[in-house]
């Protein structure tokens, strides 16, 4: 077998070239920049709209004495729902600026104060009234929806309202009330302290996990497609006669499987970049709009050498199914076709993807950390085990070692095939006819 | 030391393309593959580019077995033609030269020769889908030759093209003679190996039924074509049909045409005319036509086209 490169390198740079250049490329690429900046702006754009204007809302006690007063407890609820770091941290309500801070004003008259909700000068009016047995009745008025945080946090703060003035009622005071409601203290010490992770940290794995496995899947399934789609259309444009004469099998199903996997990855550092942008513009977008701009977790904080892994995991992976998308390019004669070759690919690319969701839940199972070595899998499997739980290095080794082993073999197997279907011209070619054919080949 | 292939057979599934077929080429000459479709010319220039590895049988050029040559040692003209479509034409020929490892340099020196030689310097930028069949086909021919190859290996080289092409590739193939390559191509039109082939064979159904120079080959169909016209008033076949042997094989406006065995004189047949008193105003001796070897050995057998091109889909040999 002669060697790999050059002409590897001069196939993938016409791939490359021809793939960056061409139309769909560009506009695909803007449009998923675009939308990748929009949708990270959009939370900041939104946190900033609802704290722009904090909810007001007017009291109107008919029920006559209620302890504690009902309005600082609304106000209360409604501050711990607009920020609920602030009761997390045993923040006052003080903390917050004046203009952020939601209002609760008191009423005589309720019905000029649903004048003045229809009117769009005030979020509600909770009207407060005491039946015969001194049973407390709430009544809201307001135009908001069932979806309405606000709403909600009102109910929530009658229905401690109820509470409190039915234990005052029993004649629990103030000061019981406060023993039996003071926060519990309740601690959670990790088995090995090497898991210890703030639940933030853990909620920002799991978000990034969820990102490695999607990511990986769309690489897979769409340059992969790309792969098979090129194949086909140098096999049914005939040049492939002209290609396999002058280069071999593997120089050419390598030099694809590199100029499409360069092209995708140029897409993805186009999106990747669009994200940071987005996500360091937010900061400076939120203090201009005058929001928070902080976001609702926080990233874990990743080193250089699980980077490095992670990338390993992704170029292995492309690799190991790219090459075989190649192959399955190869046994089509037209370029409709291909759909149907690739679907055992497909097929088995989704099982991983499906898999990966799954253990996500349990990364601990065995069968998930069976299937976390396993070539076809562990692309997905593995970096979010990685983000997830603690995997041995041995493991990750020998995930990535079966990996590289995968590829050798794929790339072995899909030259021959290649070989042989590339000159093979038919109705359908099936695997078998293939498989005799590449027997022989060279 | 010439291109020898030897005793190569090949079958796809059940369909047998070659047969134990061997021919071998002189370097420096221009030899004809012929046969009708499906006979197995494709399959044969397959495997000496060593695309295609035979079943049993070798390939050697020059004494070294084709799996052991550089790939630069060929060039080729594949039967259906094929290009990036979207592709600038110089460009593209770059790409297919850097696979042969001409330098950059090189290969644009070269495109910039030939492109004036075939006067289309200007379609340099051109993406090959704007241009004509004719066009396209020689870019395809450049593509084959850029890396200066040895052998050039071309599948029905002059089909599709105007009679003003095929002029100019007859000359690019003249030319690369002239460099002292080897040319081998395959082709229906008898006129075309007549005009350029020094050496032949003949394809049939896998087999290799003859082959040789042209001369030999003619010869060796042990007979000799006589055209006779005179201005006798009958058409004159009552006593030609006397003669041993003879045999009248064309009556055409103003002349006869006759076949006479080899061991035949065919002086005779101008002193039969001659006695009879007639004026003989045309008497030629030749060689058969090539067309008429052809179909000799080829053409009376009666298979359905559509039968064989069916047989060569399936076995997926192309053609």
């Amino acid at each position: 077998m002669r060697d790999v490169f050059p002409n590897a390198l001069h196939v993938a740079r016409r791939e490359y070239l021809f793939r960056v250049r061409g139309r769909a490329f560009k506009v695909t690429t803007a449009l998923l920049a675009i939308a990748i900046v929009a949708i990270t702006l959009v939370p900041t754009i939104l946190g900033a709209l609802g704290v722009a204007d904090p909810p007001h809302i007017a009291v109107a006690n008919e029920a006559g004495d209620i302890q504690p007063d009902p309005i600082l407890t609304l106000q209360a609820a409604l501050i711990a729902g607009a920020d609920p770091g602030a009761a997390i941290d045993g923040e006052t309500p003080d903390e917050l600026p004046a203009d952020e801070r939601p209002r609760v004003t008191p009423t005589d008259d309720p019905d000029a104060a649903a004048d003045a909700v229809r009117a769009g000068d005030l979020d509600g009016v909770l009207v407060i009234s005491r039946d015969a047995e001194g049973e407390l009745g709430f009544e809201y008025i307001t135009s908001a929806g069932p979806t309405s945080q606000t709403r909600a946090l009102v109910q929530a703060a009658a229905s401690s309202i109820a509470i409190a003035d039915r234990l005052e009622r029993e004649g629990v005071t103030p000061a019981q009330q406060q023993a039996v409601f003071a926060t519990i203290p309740f601690e959670v010490t990790a088995a090995d302290p090497s898991d210890a992770r703030d639940p933030e940290d853990f909620a920002g794995g799991f978000i990034l996990a969820y990102a490695v496995v999607i990511l990986t899947f769309m690489a897979i399934l769409t340059y992969g497609n790309w792969v098979a789609q090129s194949v086909a259309e140098e096999k049914s444009g005939r040049v492939m006669e002209l290609l396999i004469t002058a280069a071999t099998p593997r120089q050419l199903l390598t030099g694809k499987v590199l100029g499409a996997g360069a092209a995708g990855l140029t897409q993805y550092v186009v999106i990747i970049a669009a994200l940071v942008i987005g996500l360091v513009a937010s900061g400076p977008a939120a203090d201009a709009l005058g929001a928070s701009g902080d976001l609702p977790f926080s990233l874990p904080t990743i080193g250089p050498v699980t980077i490095v892994t992670f990338a390993a995991f992704f170029l292995l992976g492309f690799l190991l199914y790219a090459t075989l998308y190649a192959a399955a390019g190869s046994m089509v004669s037209r370029i409709e076709d291909v759909q149907q070759a690739v679907g055992p690919l497909i097929f088995l690319a989704m099982g991983g993807y499906f898999a990966a969701f799954t253990g996500l839940n349990d990364p601990d199972a065995g069968w998930v950390q069976a299937l976390s070595v396993v070539p076809f899998f562990s692309p997905y499997l593995m970096p979010a085990r990685m983000l997830l739980t603690s995997p041995s290095a041995a493991e990750i080794g020998l995930a990535i070692a079966l990996l590289v082993a995968a590829v050798v073999g794929a790339i072995w197997l899909a030259s021959r095939i290649y070989s042989a279907g590339v000159l093979m011209y038919g109705q359908r070619v099936g695997l078998r006819t293939i498989l005799r054919a590449a027997r022989v080949a060279r | 030391m010439s291109l020898i292939v030897d005793s190569i057979t090949k079958r796809f599934g059940d369909v047998v393309a070659l047969d134990d077929a061997s021919f071998s080429v002189e370097p420096g000459r221009i030899f004809g593959l012929l046969g009708a479709n499906g006979a197995g010319k494709t399959t044969s220039m397959r495997i000496v580019l060593d695309i295609l590895r035979p079943d049993a049988g070798t390939v050697t050029w020059q004494g070294t077995p084709n799996t052991d040559l550089p790939r630069r040692t060929w060039g080729y003209l594949p039967e259906e033609r094929g290009l990036y479509p979207r592709m600038e034409v110089g460009e593209q020929l770059r790409f297919f030269a850097s696979l042969y490892g001409v330098s950059d340099a090189d290969a644009r020196r070269e495109i910039g020769e030939w492109l004036d030689r075939f006067r289309i310097p200007d379609y340099l930028g051109r993406r090959v889908e704007e241009l004509s069949k004719g066009n396209q086909q020689k870019i395809q021919f450049l593509a084959a030759i850029l890396h200066d190859p040895d052998v050039l290996i071309m599948d029905e080289p002059f089909t599709g093209l105007d009679p003003v092409n095929v002029r100019l590739l007859k000359e690019a193939f003249l030319e690369m003679k002239a460099r002292g390559k080897t040319l081998i191509f395959s082709t229906h039109q008898m006129e075309t190996v007549e005009e350029l082939c020094e050496t032949i064979a003949i394809v049939d159904q896998g087999r290799v039924v003859v082959s040789g120079t042209v001369r030999d080959v003619k010869r060796a169909m042990n007979r000799q074509v006589v055209r006779l016209a005179t201005d006798g008033d009958d058409n004159g076949a009552a006593w030609l049909a006397e003669l041993p042997g003879v045999e009248v094989t064309a009556d055409r406006q103003d002349f006869l045409e006759l076949r006479v065995p080899a061991d035949q004189d065919p002086e005779l047949i101008l002193r039969r005319a001659l006695e009879r008193g007639d004026r003989v105003t045309r008497f030629e001796i030749s060689d058969p036509s090539l067309e008429e070897v052809f179909v000799e050995h080829v053409g009376r057998r009666a298979v359905s086209e559509d039968e064989e091109h069916l047989a060569a889909t399936s076995a997926g040999a192309g053609r």
